[in-house]
């Protein structure tokens, strides 16, 4: 008989079992795919099934790994910030693992590509559901290492350049963690990231405290590629291998995002005036950057890597200003920008993929819309969600951006917002225009099918669904901002019935 | 002693980030080496202090050194190494390709 918190294992234990399984099956191509989306649809299956739970009984699902009592064992943490994580990374995973199934790029053919992306989403997924901050730092790792092994071993030229410089920064930044790791030990005793929030709490005059803070927001900001430590971004998620790109783009940078969130309303929650006030300065210059690097850009794929740079600016923003709306705000328009971002770098993975030097350059790839018209209505159906038009699910995150931005008077910082989200307009249009509305000059140079379309279909549905009927997911939103308002929520979640009468008392 | 380590853990510090910062690929992945040792070191110092006896054997409770700081350093020393064995394979397959050891050089993606 399972215990009902077990249930928390599944989306960690299940892909990483499935990764074995895949590297025995290796003599046998179609069944490794087939396996890995097996096991990939049961996570979703079950994370789903948690969201649901934790939905309706309002309160966070703790899972003691061994029995340990917490904060001596290290706890699996499922409140409800985690859990639309978790099932937001799922969901587009099991998107991927279809695209790759479809898709015609060398690397997937490789025995280890499905358990290296396999892994890409254990690591995530384990980082979302940590209560441990040095299990988080060790799921981040597996996750970094798998993603940059899926880049290197990608088919563009290039991909092992952009692998070195994306792992060079990325090992640094993990240093970063550890040192942050280290000064919370050092001051609290305690890993247990409920245990240090509470005597965070209790005893906010430690020497070594905004010391780590500094370390855990820089290490952060290189997650999620946040402006001044953005320049591995474009040239890794232009290079990586579609499918991967799709991940890495989408959900993989939202690991920053949850950072931010962690850090702004459970650890350092007295001490995070600083933090917001950097993330919104940081945010607005990520809008304006990334807005302008990617209407300069000559590649569709770097377009999408350097509109990420902005979309991430619109979530800090709304992580910054801090109230209960604009957390929700900034939740919805993080899971509709994976959907989004996931969708449109597919669809232009699939037009490169097309053309026989398999790039997503504009001057190779500008005119050979001409041949791929459903792709044609995919792709601008995306590009309105991108720029934030109804009534795709864009519009709904970028509404609440700015209703929760009304509701707390900051009328210069929407302005700002206003005139950068104008720009993804621009780049998705140019795109648009250069793909499919010139002509192209020799018809021959274009393979009869590329990489096919079920993938971005379903996103792209989904988009649309999200977009008509927003409700659930701006419900549940809210419903997970006000329970992120108060942290004692999440300590008495995870350390139990002792700690009430400590804060009581 | 203190002082000493404290010392040490600075000059490895800044040995490694100013051999990151060379030109020389080589030359950069020792000094990742050597900043990782860095922080291992600052992590297991972290703990060193309560006691210096080796923890869960005779001696009095009192006198144990603290044992998770050097099961945490025991990972992170697994996982650098996984890390530098893979930026050292990486680095081989690029200055295979580019036929030199000068980060400078090293713009394919730069066009």
């Amino acid at each position: 008989m399972m215990d009902y918190e077990q249930i928390i294992l599944v989306p960690i234990l299940a892909p990483l079992a499935g990764a074995f399984v895949i590297l025995l099956l290796r003599s046998r191509r179609i069944w490794q795919a087939v396996t890995a989306l097996l096991v990939m649809l049961l996570s979703l299956v079950s994370s789903f099934w948690l969201l649901i739970q934790i939905w309706k009984s309002g309160d966070a699902v703790v899972y003691q790994l061994g029995g340990w009592p917490s904060p001596v064992g290290i706890s699996l943490v499922a409140d409800p910030l985690s859990a639309i994580m978790v099932f937001m990374t799922q969901l587009v995973l099991v998107t991927g693992i279809v695209y790759a199934m479809g898709a015609k790029d060398k690397n997937i053919q490789y025995p280890t590509f499905y358990t290296l992306f396999l892994c890409l989403g254990v690591g995530l997924t384990g980082a979302f559901l940590s209560g441990d901050l040095f299990n988080l730092f060790v799921f981040a790792e597996l996750l970094v290492i798998s993603g940059t092994i899926l880049t290197a071993i990608s088919d563009d030229r290039f991909g092992a350049e952009a692998a070195f410089k994306y792992f060079y920064i990325s090992l640094l930044a993990s240093t970063f963690m550890l040192l942050a790791i280290g000064c919370l030990y050092i001051s609290y005793g305690s890993l247990n990231m409920a245990d240090i929030a509470m005597r965070i709490l209790m005893n906010p005059d430690q020497p070594l405290l905004m010391v780590a803070a500094a370390f855990m927001t820089a290490t952060f900001m290189v997650k999620s590629a946040v402006f001044p430590f953005h320049f591995w971004q474009p040239d890794f998620h232009a290079a990586a291998p579609t499918p991967v790109s799709a991940m890495l783009s989408s959900v993989v940078v939202k690991l920053g995002v949850y950072g931010f969130i962690r850090m702004t309303t459970l650890l350092f929650v007295q001490q995070s005036q600083e933090l917001k006030f950097l993330l919104i300065v940081l945010g607005i210059i990520g809008v304006f950057f990334g807005g302008f690097s990617a209407i300069g850009t000559h590649n569709a794929k770097r377009m999408l890597a350097y509109s990420t740079l902005a979309q991430i600016g619109f979530i800090l923003v709304g992580i910054g200003w801090g109230t209960p709306l604009s957390i929700a705000a900034a939740l919805v328009f993080t899971f509709n920008h994976s959907l989004i971002k996931a969708a449109m770098l597919m669809l232009s993975g699939s037009v490169a993929s097309r053309t026989y030097k398999k790039s997503a350059a504009f001057d190779i790839i500008s005119g050979t819309g001409k041949f791929m018209p459903y792709t044609g209505v995919l792709f601008f159906i995306g590009s309105l969600a991108l720029a934030g038009i109804p009534p795709t699910s864009g519009f709904i995150s970028k509404y609440l951006i700015f209703d929760s931005g009304v509701a707390v008077r900051e009328y210069r910082v929407l302005f700002a917002l206003a005139v950068g989200g104008l720009l993804s307009l621009i780049y998705t249009m140019r795109a648009f225009q250069k793909i499919w509305w010139q002509q192209k000059e020799d018809s021959d140079s274009i393979k009869p099918e590329g990489d096919r379309l079920v993938a971005p279909t379903l996103l792209i549905v989904l988009i649309l669904a999200l977009g008509i009927w927003a409700e659930p997911l701006v419900q549940i939103s809210q419903t997970v901002s006000i329970w992120l308002q108060d942290p004692t929520n999440y300590i008495q979640a995870v350390l139990g019935a002792t700690v009430t009468m400590v804060i009581g008392g | 002693m203190e002082l000493l380590t404290a010392a040490a853990i600075g000059i490895l510090f800044t040995i490694g980030i100013f051999q990151m910062l060379r030109r020389n690929v080589i030359r950069s992945a020792i000094g990742l080496i050597i900043l990782s040792n860095a922080v291992n070191l600052f992590l297991l110092s972290s703990g060193a202090y309560q006691g210096i006896q080796p923890a869960y054997t005779d001696v009095p409770q009192e006198l144990h050194s603290d044992a998770l700081p050097q099961a945490l350093v025991l990972t992170a020393i697994v996982i650098s190494m996984g890390g530098i064995a893979f930026v050292l394979s990486i680095l081989y397959v690029i200055s295979s390709r580019y036929k030199t050891s000068d980060l400078d050089e090293i713009k394919g993606l730069r066009n």
